[in-house]
């Protein structure tokens, strides 16, 4: 990527960056009513009357689902291969989603029908293979995806469904190989990005490994063994080391105690892993933010911009949702808590 | 055949019992191009066509699954033109379904023939790698009264993480070997408790155990041989399972190709499916069809519709005009020359055609950049020669070579050598200024039929002003005639000229003033823009001429060439003489040759498409009808 190029996108960024809703901005967000909120964001389709709710919902998130993935292909266009390549493997997320809908269809052999109202309709470079939707089977299914650039992460879905057939292992193994991939692609930028993709994506990372090894342990009683194979390492503060470490830990308590700083000190008071997800979302967010302002990669900081928009996307699909379904105040707010956490509310609600 | 084929907008209101009728009279006459707008009426919403596809393409990919294991040769010819009804297509679909329940079981045998086999070869190369080791391999085989082992292969992505994994059940993971992606492991740890712990980590790594043969205390060369023995084995499984498989095929023969010729009948109406729209028993289609084909498009449906319908033609809406589709020109000559404009893009309806006037500068460029007999015999011989590779463009190489012999008789040039040809003309080193003045007039001809033709277009869709004022437009030609006439002047008689300068700074005020009645920005930006773009129309019409002279350029170049490689070939005995003067021709052919083709592929696109060709028009794809080739 030329020096221009890097500026030029370093430019967009900081443009596009101004779309980010601001910490303090989500109280009164959480607080419109559906005319308001349809208004200031441009969501005609919540107000679409004559819609079922359950259609208003669908055309919502497919609407907002399509501003980030056009945005991501708005960032794309300077990128040179290898960075474009990185930001598609995180945009893949949208494809697994899809291709985890699929596999959920063909296990319950749901009706063509609703397996594809429940889609994503995403652009062609990050489309699944339409005979994917004709497959006969799960096995059909997953083969067929190893002809593709998904080949990776179906020989390792397939290989574990064979032995396991169980959906849980299916799906862990599909969301563990799209993290590893991920890291795999990071580790060969150079140093000018190096740093800056660590930070970032280690964020994410520390966050998901946390949540799945408490979730693994104390929720599915995975041996340790096993909860630690399905981990992905991070390059920050869960590293290898640490996780074989915390996932032998038998409680909670343990684990946090266990936990480097800041993560300790964060998670402190959390009595249930309901309590310790605000608080790392939170803490992942801050980091997001500090590479969007921070750092000197291009590339970085397109990608923390667009996982901040995708929070931010996925709030206003929240409090929407909320909005549709009549849920009270209270229940929206917890939900904003799991996508953007921030730290004055959640303690707020903890006292 | 430089005006696009005019086009008519129709409107077929049908029940939707008679949809599938309707689709196959459509597909019929060839002549049926679908738009696929939503129709302004709100009530029609249903998209009557939606089920049929989804049946139609899940029948089609259970016939592609099923003819891969049990081949039917060839296209079943359709020779009675039938109707496919919604339950016709779901009961082949279902018996499609029911049929690869059954073929999929063979395509499972084959695929565990093909593991046992790759496993055999695994166990092969493992026991190669043991074979130096001084221990019992036996032992490896399960568990003893402490031990507990599993051999086998592991992805070897998942290596790391499982070697972690399994010291946390108090395992140890042994790598000793890497084959392709995958990594032969010893995994051994306790028995007891720890068991199921490293069993599930296994399954969740895609583990794969290597049974290890019985009798390893035998000699090598037996086991060897035991092994060799199994894949010959699971050859002759394979060899047995194809034969039954294709004797259990055979009866189905006849059916599937039935299957495949009704699934050819209904693909019309799935074509039609996303211009299909319903209301109740009402079906709406549109499309575009050739004016002159709108009467026998009528004739047909009235043949075949056994219930009313109302078919409503109109002419295309100004705005419709990008939505219009194009039909393309129709000449073997011509099509190797559409496919390189096509590359550009296709011709939007109501614009020239570029296609003609594109081969015959091509070739008239290339012939003059190129212009030898002896290369240009090669070339066309070549393209000749490839005719059964590139059926299609073939042509392309033949003309271009033939050009290229043409201005080499004009040359008197045979493979470099100027000597053996008297010149019908003149060698182009012999008056290089000449040269340059041919290609600079050449040039300007080029630029005024560009900008002629843009003129064309814009009146032909009706934009007077674009044709007057926009750039490459009446006043910029009138602009460019003038600039060349003061140039004229300047070069033979030393003066601009007062009438040709005011002429030239009338169209550039006049073409100023129109930019900056169109242009909304604030008015220091406004200037600049206008000042930029006015001193920009000289500066490339200037530099647009001036690029033709590289027409002249590159035959001076070519004859250049040649006596480069003959001074070289001078300096060597006879035989490298002979040798230099061989890899000098297939050094300019090829070098030459391909730049001489870029640089006449840019000037067409730059100097020419730029000014007068849009290509933003789409091709005009009508609904068809599959016959088949080979008879069922």
């Amino acid at each position: 990527m030329s020096s221009a190029d890097q500026a030029y996108l370093n430019t967009r960024v900081s443009m596009m960056s101004l779309r980010l809703l601001a910490p303090e901005a989500i109280g009164p967000i959480a607080r419109m009513p559906l005319p308001a909120l349809a208004e200031r964001f441009g969501l005609g389709a919540l107000l679409d009357e004559p819609s079922s709710i359950t259609t208003r919902r669908r055309v919502l998130e497919q609407g907002l689902t399509q501003v980030l993935l056009a945005e991501m292909q708005l960032l794309m266009r300077p990128m040179s291969a290898a960075h474009r390549q990185l930001v598609l493997a995180w945009g893949r997320k949208f494809a697994l989603y899809n291709l985890k809908t699929l596999l959920r269809g063909k296990l319950y052999a749901l009706d063509q029908k609703e397996i594809r109202e429940h889609l994503f309709d995403l652009p062609d470079f990050m489309r699944l293979p339409s005979e994917l939707f004709r497959a006969e089977n799960v096995l059909e299914l997953l083969r067929q995806l190893e002809a593709g650039p998904y080949r990776q992460i179906a020989r390792q879905a397939r290989e574990v469904y064979e032995q396991q057939r169980e959906p849980f292992a299916l799906e862990a193994a599909v969301d563990q190989r799209y993290y590893a991939e991920i890291v795999h692609q990071i580790m060969g930028f150079d140093v000018n990005h190096l740093d800056s993709l660590r930070r970032l994506l280690g964020a994410e990372l520390d966050r998901v490994a946390l949540l799945w090894l408490l979730r693994f342990r104390f929720s599915y009683h995975l041996s340790p063994s096993e909860t630690y194979y399905r981990l992905v390492p991070s390059m920050r503060l869960l590293t290898r080391e640490r996780l074989l470490n915390l996932v032998n830990l038998e409680s909670l308590r343990q684990v946090i105690d266990a936990l480097p700083e800041p993560l300790n000190a964060l998670l402190a008071k959390c009595e249930t892993i309901a309590e310790v997800q605000p608080h790392l979302v939170s803490h992942t967010q801050g980091e997001l933010r500090w590479i969007l302002h921070q750092s000197q990669s291009a590339v970085a900081r397109a990608l923390a911009y667009l996982m901040l928009r995708e929070s931010d996307l996925m709030l206003l699909f929240a409090v929407a949702q909320g909005r549709l379904l009549q849920f009270p105040e209270r229940t929206i707010e917890v939900a904003l808590d799991l996508i953007e956490a921030h730290p004055a509310r959640a303690d707020a609600r903890a006292a | 055949m430089l005006r696009s084929v005019p086009m008519k907008h129709v409107r077929l209101l049908v029940l939707t019992e008679n949809l599938p009728q309707a689709s196959l009279a459509l597909a019929e006459t060839e002549s049926f191009h679908p738009d696929t707008r939503a129709p302004e009426e709100i009530r029609l919403d249903a998209m009557p066509g939606r089920d049929y596809r989804e049946i139609f393409n899940q029948a089609q990919s259970r016939l592609a699954k099923i003819t891969r294991l049990i081949p039917v040769d060839g296209e079943p010819r359709i020779d009675e033109v039938r109707v496919v009804e919604f339950a016709e297509l779901g009961a082949l679909n279902d018996w499609l379904g029911e049929l690869w329940g059954e073929v999929s079981s063979y395509e499972e045998d084959f695929r565990r023939l093909d593991d046992s086999e790759r496993l055999t070869k695994e166990q092969q190369a493992s026991l190669a790698n043991f074979a130096h080791l001084n221990i019992d391999l036996g032992l490896l085989r399960g568990k003893t009264r402490f031990l507990n082992f599993h051999v086998g292969l592991v992805p070897r992505e998942n290596l790391r993480q499982l070697e972690d994994a399994a010291r946390l059940a108090d395992y140890l993971l042994h790598v000793y070997m890497h084959e392709g992606e995958n990594a032969h492991v010893v995994v051994v740890g306790p028995t007891g408790d720890q068991e199921a712990q490293i069993a599930s980590v296994l399954a969740a790594a895609g583990f794969q155990n290597l049974p290890i043969p019985q009798g390893l205390d035998r000699e090598p060369e037996a086991l060897y041989r035991d092994l060799a023995e199994q894949r010959l084995s699971i050859e002759e499984q394979r060899q047995s399972l194809q034969e039954t498989l294709e004797r259990w095929g055979q009866p189905f023969h006849e059916r599937l190709l039935n299957a495949r010729k009704t699934l050819m009948l209904a693909e019309p109406l799935v074509a039609l499916d996303p211009s299909l729209h319903s209301a109740g028993h009402l079906a709406h289609l549109v499309g575009w069809v050739p004016a002159r084909a709108v009467a026998a498009l009528d004739q047909r449906l009235r043949e075949s519709l056994n219930l009313p319908f109302d078919l409503l033609v109109r002419d295309p809406r100004p705005d419709e005009r990008r939505l219009v589709p194009t039909v393309p020109v129709k000449s073997r000559w011509l099509t190797p020359f559409a496919m390189l404009v096509h590359q550009y893009g296709i011709p939007s309806y109501g614009e020239v055609d570029p296609t003609p006037l594109f081969a015959v500068t091509f070739l008239l460029m290339f012939g003059m950049m190129f212009g030898d007999l002896g290369h240009g015999g090669v070339i066309a011989l070549a393209a000749w020669l490839a005719r059964d590779k590139l059926p299609k463009f073939y042509l392309f190489g033949v003309f271009a070579g033939i050009s290229s012999m043409g201005f080499g008789l004009l040359f008197g040039s045979l493979f470099g050598y100027e000597e053996i040809l008297p010149a019908l003309w003149m060698s182009p080193l012999h008056d290089p200024i000449l040269m340059l003045k041919v290609a600079l007039g050449w040039g300007i001809a080029f630029i005024v039929i560009a900008c002629l033709l843009g003129i064309y277009n814009r009146l032909a869709i009706g934009d007077r002003v674009g044709a007057v004022f926009e750039r490459h437009g009446l006043v910029n030609l009138l602009f460019y005639l003038a600039f060349l006439w003061g140039g004229y002047g300047l070069a033979t008689s030393g003066g601009f000229g007062a009438l040709p300068a005011a002429l030239a700074v009338g169209s550039l005020l006049a073409l100023a003033a129109f930019q900056w009645r169109h242009l909304s920005a604030p008015t220091g930006e406004k200037i600049l823009v206008v000042v930029i773009e006015t001193l920009d129309t000289v500066i490339v019409y200037l530099s647009n001429t001036l690029s033709f002279l590289r027409v002249a350029a590159f035959s001076l170049n070519h004859v250049a060439l040649a006596l480069a490689v003959f001074t070289l070939a001078d300096m060597m005995g006879a035989f490298g003489h002979l040798v230099t003067i061989l890899l000098g021709n297939v050094f300019i052919l090829v070098l030459e040759g391909g730049i001489v083709m870029i640089q006449v592929m840019r000037l067409q696109y730059y100097e020419g498409f730029s000014r007068y060709f849009s290509g933003d028009g789409h091709q005009f794809l009508p609904l068809r009808l599959r016959r088949g080739s080979a008879s069922s």
